[in-house]
């Protein structure tokens, strides 16, 4: 059980990925998104080798749509599988086995896709959707948080019709460089989601000052000082 | 405001980053810091996330690591402000810290490892990773390199201009032979975040074959939420 947001900025072609799920660091899986090439995320019965493979026939030319047919091609057990795929060019694939078991399901948009599985049902996905599609305007990473935090509040994952808890999180979003402009990670909680909210609140805040510690450490203030200034701000 | 040990199992050949922090989500800075059959590295105090690929690419181009460090250095200005580790495929390792680290600060640097720490509470700290990292040689690189950073905790962690400073973030991380980690465990932005991690670790350990199998072979799998619930009695009849 695990439900996703990935997506394609709009306005800036970052990359951008909100997970959430029930089993433990969710957010381990940093192959999955690589720098103006695509996002490739599976998740269900996932083979951990898929995600950096989608990417390197990514790279090579291949099409989304072209490249779910290989995967499906090669796979007796490929009806247990849920993932998203996105290109740089904003071509959008998801797919949905129809063996997942528990409820599946997802919604493609023109720059992102919403899927999970063990879910509460279609409101789950609904919820993603409109959470992301909130405010159009916003970060990419405000956006991915939002498609999670409106995922669990219209119900999110269900078994044997009980809820089930979201354990870990996960919100990376790459821009033009190498490594990730944001990579925040819950991986183990009783409240994941609004626990990864408070980290990225926390982020935001501190963004600044770490970013021009990395740049020119010259003139840094001491980092526990910026610290408590900002706590008492 | 970090303590670090990252080597390699000279068993198995994996790498593997252990790294402990007061700055929030100290995993981030390992982003492309461990690549299979080529090396690991971390660079801290001031982070340089450039560091990361550029020194592993220079190991991968046939570089050694006093080599890569060379280079680091003239690419750098603010070189002095910087504290590196590198560990290469052959155990060769070497680190630098710079005289603007804060104090105190220092590295050890043995085969096939390195530990390296600034604002630690003291001297002893570097040794107390290392004596850590080596208590269990025989344990697999990632026990080995959560008990380094227990130990380094215990003997004091980290200490700032007002006094002591808890960690707040914490990660773990080893590669094997895939292009993906084998295990990558963070705490982002908790205070007390080592003892999280090895509560988290203990759950996630045997957690992570089964997630393999199911997908390797979903016809026959245990659903997810049933396998939670056996491994938690299993765990409830064994204390």
């Amino acid at each position: 059980m695990t439900y996703s947001i990935i997506a394609r900025c709009p306005h800036t072609g970052r990359f951008g990925v909100g997970t959430t799920t029930f089993s433990l660091a969710c957010g381990r899986r940093n192959e999955s998104l690589r720098p103006n090439v695509g996002i490739s995320k599976s998740q269900a019965f996932y083979l951990r080798r898929i995600d950096p493979f989608v990417l390197n026939l990514l790279a090579q030319g291949y099409t989304p749509a072209h490249i779910a047919r290989l995967l499906e091609e090669d796979d007796p057990d490929f009806e247990y599988r849920q993932f998203g795929i996105i290109d740089r060019e904003n071509n959008v694939f998801a797919y949905t086995g129809p063996r997942i078991g528990q409820w599946a399901g997802q919604r493609v948009g023109p720059y992102y896709a919403a899927y999970g599985n063990g879910l509460a049902g279609p409101e789950t996905v609904e919820g993603i959707v409109a959470g992301f599609m909130s405010d159009p305007d916003a970060p990419l990473e405000e956006r991915l948080l939002r498609g999670i935090e409106g995922g669990r509040d219209a119900g999110g994952q269900r078994f044997k019709g009980q809820r089930r808890p979201e354990r870990s999180a996960w919100l990376r979003v790459v821009d033009r460089l190498d490594w990730p402009r944001i990579d925040l990670r819950v991986d183990m909680h009783d409240r994941t989601v609004a626990e990864l909210r408070r980290i990225f609140e926390e982020f935001k805040r501190c963004d600044a000052y770490y970013q021009e510690c990395s740049r020119d450490p010259r003139n840094a203030k001491p980092e526990e000082v910026v610290m408590s200034e900002l706590s008492a701000a | 405001m970090t303590f670090s040990v990252i080597a390699r199992c000279p068993r198995s050949g994996r790498f593997g980053i252990g790294s402990a922090s007061y700055t929030m989500a100290i995993g981030a800075h390992c982003d492309g810091a461990v690549r299979p059959n080529v090396g690991v590295t971390v660079t801290q105090s001031a982070p340089l996330l450039r560091n990361n690929r550029l020194a592993l690419n220079l190991l991968a181009q046939g570089f050694t690591p006093q080599q890569a460090l060379r280079v680091l250095a003239e690419n750098d200005a603010h070189y002095d402000y910087r504290q590196i580790a590198i560990v290469d495929r052959e155990g060769a390792a070497v680190a630098h810290t710079g005289t603007h680290v804060r104090q105190a600060c220092g590295q050890r640097v043995g085969g096939g490892f390195v530990a390296v720490g600034s604002m630690l509470a003291n001297d002893k700290v570097l040794d107390a990773l290392v004596a850590g990292f080596e208590s269990q040689s025989r344990a697999d690189l990632e026990d080995r390199l959560l008990n380094a950073l227990e130990a380094g905790r215990d003997a004091g962690g980290l200490k700032g201009s007002k006094g002591p400073l808890p960690e707040r973030s914490v990660a773990l991380l080893v590669w094997g032979k895939h292009d993906y980690s084998d295990i990558d465990l963070r705490v982002d932005l908790q205070d007390g975040a080592i003892a999280a991690l090895r509560r988290m670790y203990v759950d996630y350990k045997p957690t992570a074959e089964y997630y393999e199998e199911r997908a390797r072979h979903p016809r026959n799998a245990i659903p997810a939420m049933e396998f939670a619930d056996m491994l938690k009695n299993k765990q409830k009849a064994m204390s």
